[in-house]
């Protein structure tokens, strides 16, 4: 376990020699994922994974009061599932940078120094023991995202309104996320007052829970949730994610794949021994995530530009890990709080599913935003009404797009079908086992269902446009085929969305929950995770036939509409007056109504304080020195700044002290 | 303090280092150049010994506490004596002050308008700043209270804007009015206090008089508002505000850094040392007003600040609204409170004085401070965009700096207190609403000056970057931001040691 040190050291390591650029921060990546691979082998193989323990070490940061607050590391299988995938996706955004950023000139140290930041961001995220610790990096990374989403505010490639934009969406993703961040902040001071430590091994003891107040655990879970909502762009906050598509493209991807929206649900996971004691809390969780991978799905659907696509099917996916998660501890919960009896092995299909769903996400989105990447990087534009015909420029940016786009719509025995499959399962399984809020579950169930069918529609849709007929727009040349350090991270991630699912086959079912505190194995010893018996399970469930067909419909509508031309697109804008299109196109106006509480409850109020402080207060207190002096003329007499007019005044005071002092004098008696 | 069995007087030392320093920069308006040198041997030297003293402080107990005592006046009638001594509050608060001084001088190094004159009120600022952070006499304390008054009105007066005289007399008038009101308060406590004796200005003699219960309720309730007035005014607490961010915008760069840096935590400074320790009652009495008016300094300064155009203006509110704050920590009486209250105090010394310097360099390499005339500024200012970034970032509570440990603590402070009466729990959503209007305002005034489109409302082939003595200066504040904001225990851990005022349960 010696190497755990140096693995942080190693985390900072870019950002302590930004000087050197490039190849240290991308060596710094190839270590770092060297290093997790490493300590997650130690870890997997040794005693402690076996016993079902977490590796924890920590010294002492702060303490105050009866309150301790620590600075650790904190290693079960779930840790080491997030540091190996997101080192390892970082590892080929760094070596993706190589090609991508290119052209930065100057800027590159700049850009190198960030992301290095932001992956020890997210690593330190991963490793910590405590809350606090948790939300020190969690912070880190919010500022890195802005750094990096605002990394073109200034002198932008495309111009000054390109540049203003940047600045807009930079401080819009970081003061909504800051609201959720704000959540957590109160969450922690729940936490650290109900427990008096936010070590993981003091809150997540069931010992400690049970004594602790059931109101402050679930007060301080909402208040976690809060911070997933904002971080991981979850419904109602899910605005500034689209909006971030203004900086690079390889930071969309570390930003969507590796790092920092995983980060919520990661908390959500890491946090499941609190939220499972609250049924109705799952719930919440599992109806936010469902109702988010919904909406964000249909505002994918008329969107024109190719990353903003994907911005929205990120958040949809992140919506389906946190249904997932919710759903999964929905059961446990019923199970705990009630007693209500449930497959112990069912109840661990949620959390398995989400954590699955969140690493298959990670291979195929990265590889989605890459291929976008190199799409933008040869035509020069975002818009997918000007590409077209690219397959035959770009063949292996087209296969690999390909690839990643079956993945994500669920195509049978790509990743994402797994995984997908599994989230739509636990999602059933309230319903099935008849429990109390089973109709809302089915009700989540057939959203997702719907979600999964419009996911397979849009994803097309995109590919379709962009690599199939013929070039639509003359004035934008296509520059061939990316360079290599570029096709080479797609290639690599493109064997990963294909093959990723069939892990679970392979004992990662185990990894993910076997000694994960919270997750349903670690509760109920289920070990039922034999490949067979996942296989049975999906082979078997006629909802899995559902989905898929749903899926492969999603994907013929597309090929209809966008390859063929059989059924026109532009029937369902007839002259731009589709309200319901506009109304997609606004993204259901929440930009609008977050610009109108911003603006009211931000701006307004604050001219109004202005107002009130030049005029009441500080013309009260002018008022009062008029007054005194005798009028505006002898203060204008004052202030012209003779030391006789100084000293006068202080003698005023010499004398309003001697006169207070005879006073008290007197009256005192002495 | 004995060391090494040689008895070396290290708190007037450190009043005569800069005093003389003072005296003698003053008088070489001949050279300037060395006017300047000058001044920065003497704060340099004066920080050494500072620091020396800290440190010889930690070595001998565990406590950081020491006094040196001269006989001034004593007689029958009365007593005044040259009375010193520093604990965990104080000492951090000499420190601060110390390094703060040695900084600004570095920064100020393009002062040319009369530097022997500039550098020479800095210091004696100095002395009466180190003289108000140890005094143990109330006759000493409101006397070097008043001395930091009058360098500070000659710098805005001599070396500020175009309001200079205005701001300046504003500021005078303002803070004296609420300076005699306390003396007012003072007078009338040491009265109560000798009780017909012998009239002891020292804190020792009233101290005691406190604890043999000479001071009735009323009579605490009376005196803790007359002391506290006069402080608040000083802090400044709304809506005792308003010389502040006039001062602020017409006061030179080092003005500016030392009032807010330093001079505003003389108020809060008094609280804690006067009102609290003192009059306990009065204290609890006046605890629910002092609560609310806390909360509104937050939440008003930050909405200010959403409205101000002018950059110093803007962190100015940010000050009142940071000190707002400290005050909430103090008026929760907790010790938790009260520690990351002084946890904040020096914080924000540290913090704000990035900003001030910021500022500073915003009106003089770029022309103007007006918000709306900047944009862009990042291409051509990349050291000054990235100080300012740290700067606001560290302002506005980011995790790692040593801004998120004291408004944490603070704000936690305020949970654990409303756990008492749980169904007013729902009013620490103004503290919590006020870190977002924070990073609203700091992130909103980013986008407007150094990101977006390149300004064309100045002249910008004449907006040149950082020079090297201000890298120097912000350099050093912004590793020590980092430094204690990573391991913040160090100056946790001093304040700790402080022996909790009497209105602490």
């Amino acid at each position: 376990m010696i190497p755990l040190l140096a693995f942080v050291v190693v985390g900072f390591f870019g950002n302590k020699f930004k000087g050197g650029g490039t190849a240290i921060a991308v060596l710094s990546a190839v270590a770092a994922f060297a290093l997790s691979g490493v300590v997650s082998y130690a870890y997997l193989t040794g005693d402690l994974y076996s016993t079902s323990q977490p590796y924890v070490a920590s010294i002492k940061w702060l303490a105050f009061g009866s309150y301790e607050l620590n600075f650790g590391i904190y290693i079960d299988s779930l840790t080491c599932v997030m540091m190996l995938f997101s080192s390892f996706i970082s590892m080929l955004i760094f070596v993706y940078s190589i090609g991508y950023m290119g052209g930065e000139g100057k800027k590159k140290r700049r850009y190198y120094a960030e992301i290095s930041l932001f992956l020890a961001g997210m690593l330190g995220l991963v490793l910590s023991s405590n809350f606090l610790e948790m939300f020190i990096f969690w912070e880190i990374m919010g500022v890195c995202s802005y750094l990096l989403i605002g990394f073109w505010s200034y002198k932008h490639p495309e111009g000054d309104e390109a540049s203003m934009k940047a600045a807009s969406a930079a401080k819009k993703a970081f003061l909504v996320t800051r609201l959720g961040d704000v959540c957590f902040m109160a969450g922690l001071f729940v936490l650290l007052w109900t427990f008096t430590s936010l070590d993981f091994t003091v809150v997540f003891d069931a010992a400690n829970i049970a004594s602790a107040e059931t109101g402050m655990v679930i007060l301080g879970a909402l208040l976690l949730f809060g911070g997933v909502i904002g971080k991981s762009a979850q419904f109602p906050l899910q605005d500034w994610l689209p909006d971030a598509m203004a900086g690079p493209t390889t930071v969309s991807a570390l930003i969507h794949a590796a790092t920092m929206v995983k980060a919520g649900v990661y908390l959500i996971a890491r946090s499941y021994p609190l939220f499972i004691q609250n049924a109705d809390v799952m719930l919440l969780v599992a109806i936010i995530g469902a109702v988010t991978a919904f909406i964000a799905a249909t505002m994918a659907l008329n969107n024109m530009n190719i990353k903003r696509v994907l911005a929205y099917s990120t958040i949809s996916q992140l919506g389906y890990m946190v249904m997932a998660l919710g759903a999964g501890g929905y059961l446990i919960a019923m199970e705990m709080q009630h007693g209500v009896p449930t497959a112990g092995i069912l109840a661990t299909v949620g959390f398995t599913a989400g954590v699955f769903h969140m690493m298959n996400h990670a291979f195929f989105k990265a590889l989605l935003f890459m291929g976008a990447g190199s799409v933008i990087h040869a035509t020069g534009t975002e818009d997918m009404r000007k590409m077209g015909g690219l397959s035959k420029k770009m063949r292996k940016t087209s296969w690999t797009m390909l690839i990643g786009c079956l993945s994500i719509a669920g195509f049978p025995l790509f990743s994402g079908f797994w995984s997908k499959d599994m989230i739509l399962e636990a999602t059933m399984e309230p319903s099935i086992a008849g429990l109390a809020a089973g109709d809302i579950f089915l009700f989540l169930f057939a959203l997702a269902a719907i979600t999964a069918f419009l996911t397979a529609f849009y994803m097309f849709r995109m590919w379709f446009m962009t690599f199939h007929g013929k070039p639509k727009d003359e004035s934008i040349h296509c520059h061939g085929e990316s360079p290599k350090s570029m096709t080479i991270p797609l290639i690599i991630l493109s064997i990963f969305a294909l093959g990723s699912g069939f892990l679970i086959f392979f004992g990662l079912g185990d990894i993910i929950t076997f000694n994960v505190s919270g997750s349903g194995a670690y509760y109920f010893g289920g070990d039922g995770h034999t490949p067979a018996h996942i296989f049975d399970a999906i082979v078997t469930n006629i909802w899995t036939y559902v989905t898929m067909g749903l899926a492969l419909i999603g994907i013929l509508l597309a090929y209809l509409m966008y390859a063929r031309s059989l059924i026109n697109p532009a029937r369902f804008n007839a002259n731009g007056r589709s309200r319901v299109y506009r109304f997609l196109n606004a993204r259901y106006f929440f930009p609008e109504l977050y610009d109108q509480i911003a603006l009211k409850l931000g701006f307004g109020v604050a001219k109004g304080i202005d107002y009130l402080d030049k005029n009441l207060i500080d013309g009260t207190v002018n008022g009062i020195s008029n007054a005194v002096v005798g009028g505006s003329g002898a203060l204008r007499k004052i202030q012209t700044g003779h030391v006789r007019d100084y000293v006068s005044l202080i003698a005023l005071g010499v004398i309003a002290i001697m006169a207070i002092l005879a006073l008290l004098v007197f009256s005192g008696g002495i | 303090m004995e060391t090494g069995g040689i008895e070396i007087p290290f708190l007037i030392l450190l009043l005569l280092i800069p005093l003389i320093g003072a005296v003698v920069t003053a008088v070489m308006s001949k050279k300037p150049k060395r006017a300047k040198n000058v001044a920065l041997l003497f704060s340099g030297i004066t920080l050494a010994v500072t620091l020396m003293y800290g440190y010889l402080l930690s070595a001998a107990s565990t406590v950081y506490s020491d006094s040196e005592s001269y006989a001034w006046v004593d007689t029958e009638y009365l007593r005044i004596s040259f009375d010193m001594g520093v604990d965990g509050m104080s000492i951090l608060m000499i420190l601060l002050t110390a390094a703060l001084v040695f900084i600004v001088t570095i920064f100020s190094r393009y002062e040319s308008d009369r530097p022997n004159t500039f550098f020479a009120l800095i210091l004696a600022m100095e002395v009466g700043l180190m003289g108000v952070y140890m005094a143990q006499d109330y006759f000493l304390f409101y006397i070097f209270w008043e001395v930091t008054l009058i360098p500070m009105y000659f710098l805005i007066s001599g070396w500020g804007g175009p309001r200079r005289h205005y701001a300046a007399i504003k500021f005078f008038i303002y803070t004296h009015v609420a300076s005699l009101i306390m003396l007012i308060g003072i007078f009338m406590m040491v009265f109560e206090a000798s009780a017909g004796g012998t009239l002891d200005f020292t804190f020792a003699a009233v101290k005691e008089a406190s604890i043999a219960g000479i001071f009735s309720p009323v009579m605490q309730t009376a005196l803790f508002g007359l002391l506290f007035l006069g402080f608040a005014a000083k802090m400044p607490i709304v809506p005792f505000h308003t010389w502040l961010p006039d001062a602020h915008v017409e006061a030179p760069t080092a003005g500016s850094v030392l009032l807010a840096a330093v001079m505003l935590k003389m108020g809060s400074y008094g609280i804690i040392r006067i009102c609290l320790d003192i009059f306990p009652d009065g204290a609890v009495s006046w605890q629910p007003a002092l609560i609310v008016i806390a909360l509104v300094s937050i939440v008003y300064g930050a909405y200010a600040c959403i409205a101000q155009k002018d950059l110093k203006k803007m962190v100015a509110f940010s000050s009142i609204s940071h000190m707002g704050m400290v005050l909430l920590g103090i008026a929760l009486l907790t010790e938790l409170g009260i520690q990351f209250a002084i946890f904040q105090m020096f914080a924000h010394g540290l913090i704000t004085s990035v900003l001030f310097m910021v500022c500073g360099v915003a009106g003089h390499n770029a022309g103007t401070r007006e918000i709306p005339l900047l944009g862009g500024l990042a291409g051509r200012m990349p050291l000054f965009a990235a100080f300012m970034m740290f700067g606001f970032l560290a302002s506005l509570g980011l995790p790692g700096l040593v801004g998120f440990v004291a408004e944490f603590g603070i704000i936690f402070a305020f949970f654990e207190y409303l756990q008492t009466t749980p169904e007013l729990l729902w009013i620490i959503v103004f503290a919590l609403a006020s870190l977002l209007l924070t990073a609203g305002y700091y992130t909103w005034a980013m986008q407007r000056t150094i990101f977006g489109k390149e300004t064309t409302k100045i002249d910008i082939e004449k907006v040149h970057d950082v020079s090297r003595t201000e890298v120097l200066a912000l350099t050093a504040l912004c590793a020590m931001i980092a430094i204690f904001g990573l391991m913040p225990s160090l100056i946790l851990e001093v304040i700790q040691t402080m022996p909790l005022p009497m209105g602490v349960f």
